[in-house]
């Protein structure tokens, strides 16, 4: 259970982010973010993990205070906390399986770590996770040789091996062309399925109606809208996304 | 209209006159201050000539040379003692007529000594003493052919008789690297291993410095952002020293002509100038992956192993290399000032007047530059 209360970011230029956003995620829930790019979906999503300090307000994971942890608490709560990034944000240089491997770092000893060297569970735990998702024969290529969806999945490899209670997606397949992004949340979907809890911000409404439990709409940094993916009919729609918007749907691209 | 168009080209003329004055002017004054004198340039000519011949000509290898000496006895007066039968071939020395009488003139011909090679003509006097005829060279044939007077000294004595002994030099004996050679060769090793150590020291130094001085690593909250100040302003304040003036102070420190002076003020030139391009190579990389380190849980030094270094890895060492080559140019000229090396061999010499020898330096510099600016760009390319 993840619950985020009065949450406000106000970044030092003075940019109001988030304005007394407060919402509740329950155990196993498929939660989307959704909002005009500017609204504030990936400041909210790095508030959870303190990527980003909140300026005001609370976050509670599992009853522990996230916003008031020191520095290794809360490593030892960002490490059950898996995301996954719009630029996939692998190291390019280094080979997939490196990049799989560095999921591990918040459980690994830091010495050994710090060395390179890798216990063998880790390294079949690794092996296991980009079999999940499918690109188990790239493991030693570097991770720039490997397209869009397949650093993506890789990401999503990297989050496995933290074995995550929560994942945190930021507009995971905004990158990627329409038919990739069913492939990447369907391996969302599953783990939701599995138990994992999921908060991921979208931009395409029908992708929306497709796998969200219950959607946030966010606006200029304030809560607009919270519900089901039915609930977002025309009006809800204008409110969330301004007058001017037309509803985008990844299908007609 | 007509008036306002003339008088924007009349302004225009003026000013063109004004930068012409003031740069006649800067070019008088600076005549003024560096006094050149272009006459001295071509009366010097001549000196200059000298100077680069002996430049042009490095002293490198030497010939090992090999000294033999033959000989023939000649009995005086005939029969006193036996004769000499001689060689057949191989450098020999021979004598017509094989005895003489005293004060008679014998032939005495050298056969395959090797063309134009100097001869050393002398008697062997029965005592073990010599006495010298005169110093010949050999013709194109490896020959000569001298008349020689028989004097009553080198009369036999006590059935022993005298003999008359060529001292040649012979050529073919093997080509050796001279001593010049060797000592320039030696003070190039010096200055190539320490540019060698400042770049190791330097780099070392460098690294922790660069991260403190990158903005993107360092600059966060009030103590973050005063070490980032002050790194980078210690790290400039250095770079505008040049390191000959810095050389030439820890010279006087530690001792004029020792390498470590020279180590010194390289370290530190390295540093800084390492330090700065370390830090913007670590300015400019994608914060991305850092960003999903961190989020893994990662501690600090996990997120700057496993998401900043392999990002910067290949720039380091370009950087390094290159600052190797660079290093290897100051050291050489480092050591005109007191820093040891390849620089205070040539220095040394040119204040001797030697100039064949300095030649030899000047030689070994080009080729150790040329061969690392060759490596470095190679290795480079790889890196990339
Ligand atoms: N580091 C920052 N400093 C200042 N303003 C920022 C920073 N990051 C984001 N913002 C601003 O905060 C607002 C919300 O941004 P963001 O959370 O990225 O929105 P979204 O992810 O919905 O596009 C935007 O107005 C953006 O310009
Ligand atoms: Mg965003």
């Amino acid at each position: 259970m993840l619950r985020v209360e009065h949450l406000t970011k106000i970044y030092p230029n003075g940019t109001v982010a988030l304005r007394d956003v407060s919402f509740e995620v329950p155990d196993g829930e498929f939660l989307v973010v959704i909002g005009l790019s500017g609204s504030g979906k990936s400041t909210l999503l790095r508030c959870i993990n303190r990527l980003i300090e909140p300026t005001s307000g609370k976050i509670y994971w599992n009853d522990i205070d996230i916003t008031s942890a020191s520095p290794s608490e809360i490593r030892r709560i960002r490490r059950q906390i898996g995301m996954i990034f719009q630029q996939f944000n692998l190291v390019k240089r280094s080979s997939v399986l490196t990049n799989v491997l560095s999921g591990r770092l918040g459980y690994a000893n830091p010495w050994l770590s710090l060395l390179g060297v890798w216990p063998v569970e880790d390294r079949q735990k690794a092996l296991r996770a980009l079999e999940r998702v499918g690109i188990a024969d790239k493991a030693y290529q570097r991770a720039d040789t490997l397209s869009g969806g397949q650093q993506q999945r890789v990401g999503i490899a990297r989050a496995l091996m933290q074995d995550p209670r929560l994942l945190l997606a930021d507009e995971p397949v905004a990158s990627l062309d329409p038919v990739l992004a069913h492939s990447i949340l369907q391996y969302l979907e599953q783990l939701n399925k599995e138990g994992v809890t999921v908060i991921c911000s979208l931009h395409f409404l029908d992708l929306v109606h497709r796998y969200a439990t219950r959607v946030i709409g966010l606006k200029d940094g304030v809560k607009v809208f919270e519900g089901l993916p039915d609930e977002i009919d025309r009006t809800r729609f204008k409110e969330i996304y301004g007058e001017e918007a037309q509803e985008v749907r990844a299908a007609s691209l | 209209m007509k008036n306002t168009e003339h008088l924007i080209r009349l302004r225009r003329i003026f000013t063109q006159v004004v930068e012409a004055i003031v740069i006649g002017l800067a070019l008088y004054a600076s005549i003024q201050v560096t006094q050149p004198d272009f006459v001295k340039l071509i009366t010097a000519a001549p000196k200059a000539r000298q100077v680069l011949r002996e430049l042009l000509a490095p002293d490198l290898f030497t010939r090992e040379s090999e000294v033999v000496t033959v000989g023939v006895a000649l009995p005086v007066p005939c029969g006193s003692a036996p004769e000499d039968e001689g060689r057949a071939s191989g450098p020999r020395l021979e004598v017509e007529p094989k005895c003489a009488a005293e004060r008679e003139t014998v032939v005495v011909r050298g056969e395959e000594l090797g063309k134009g090679v100097q001869v050393t003509l002398r008697w062997r006097l029965p005592d073990g003493n010599t006495l010298g005829i005169q110093r010949l060279v050999t013709d194109a044939e490896g020959n000569f052919e001298v008349r020689v007077q028989v004097r009553p000294i080198v009369a036999t004595k006590g059935g022993q008789s005298a003999r008359i002994e060529a001292e040649v030099t012979l050529p073919g004996g093997r080509i050796t690297p001279s001593q010049t050679l060797r000592d320039v060769t030696d003070a190039m090793f010096v200055t190539i291993f320490m540019a060698l150590l400042a770049t190791t020291l330097g780099t070392l130094l460098a690294i922790p410095l660069s991260f403190l001085a990158a903005s993107n690593i360092t600059r966060r909250g009030r103590v973050g952002a005063l070490v980032y100040y002050l790194v980078r302003t210690l790290l400039n304040l250095i770079r505008s020293y040049e390191p000959l003036v810095m050389a030439t102070i820890f010279a006087l420190i530690v001792g004029f002509g020792s390498p470590f002076a020279g180590i010194l003020a390289l370290v530190i030139v390295t540093t800084a100038s390492l330090g700065k391009m370390f830090s913007e190579s670590i300015e400019s990389i994608d914060p991305g992956p850092i960003e999903a380190i961190t989020a893994t849980g990662a501690n600090r030094v996990q997120v700057i192993l496993y998401g900043v270094v392999p990002q910067i890895l290949p720039d380091f060492l370009s950087f390094t290399i290159y600052h190797w080559d660079i290093n290897v140019r100051i050291s050489t000229i480092i050591g005109f000032v007191g820093g040891g090396g390849i620089g205070d061999y040539l220095s040394k010499r040119i204040n001797a007047f030697e100039y064949s020898k300095a030649g030899t330096a000047l030689l070994a510099i080009i080729l150790v530059v040329w061969a690392l600016d060759f490596l470095s760009a190679q290795i480079r390319k790889k890196l990339i």
